[in-house]
């Protein structure tokens, strides 16, 4: 199993505190996959800082309200 | 499961069915001929079997999903097959030197241009596992 990166996200948390929105429409809505999304969420895939930055304005937050770097 | 993923799913196994194919054309028509290896015509029917399950198969793929099928890849996903793709490289780098091995060997030019095209097959093949494992691993 590769090891996960340093990267803390929020996104499911900011999902859910959207309305419950999907991954679908998180998906759809960043130009990516669903099963992008879940590895995001996951911690198994550090999204690009332009899907990031995409990911933050869906939520009306800053980048660093949505990731973080652990540790 | 993404498009791109089925997508590897069903070229690895057109190309590993096919591969066996072409192994096994090669080795009978050796046989049969009396000779280390077939002429190089014995690459066309793998080549127009190649052809003809890989167009049959992306069309019924896409049909059956189009919308994805039509969207361009992700960066995970163009992350993932560069990733796949460079690996793939070194397996197809690897019999290329094997077969030129052979050939400095056997010096057999009929031998070296199959040995050369299993190269090709085993790449693409190493290609598509490599994307399946990636796809599933979900990281890169």
């Amino acid at each position: 199993m590769a090891k996960a990166p340093p990267i803390t996200n929020r996104v499911r948390e900011l999902r859910e505190a959207h309305g419950g929105m999907s991954q679908a429409a998180l998906a759809e809505a960043i130009g990516v996959t669903r099963q992008t999304v879940i590895a995001i969420e996951q911690g198994r895939y550090s999204p690009s800082l332009e899907s990031a930055f995409r990911i933050s304005r869906v939520f009306g937050v800053g980048v660093e309200d949505a990731f973080g770097w652990e540790g | 499961m993404t498009f791109r993923e089925k997508s590897a799913w069903v070229m690895a196994v057109l190309m590993i069915v096919t591969g066996l194919v072409y192994g096994w054309l090669v080795m009978t028509l050796s046989a049969a001929l009396g000779q280390t290896a077939p002429p190089l015509a014995a690459a066309v029917p793998y080549v127009l079997l190649v052809v003809v399950g890989s167009v049959v198969l992306q069309t019924v793929l896409s049909l059956l999903t189009p919308k994805e099928a039509q969207a361009p890849a992700d960066e995970r996903e163009q992350a993932v097959m560069d990733r796949a793709g460079s690996w793939a490289g070194l397996v197809t780098g690897a019999g290329v030197v094997c077969a030129l091995g052979w050939f400095l060997v056997q010096e057999d030019g009929r031998m070296l241009f199959h040995m050369v095209l299993g190269a090709l097959i085993v790449g693409q093949v190493a290609t598509h596992l490599f994307e399946i494992v990636l796809f599933r691993r979900g990281s890169h």
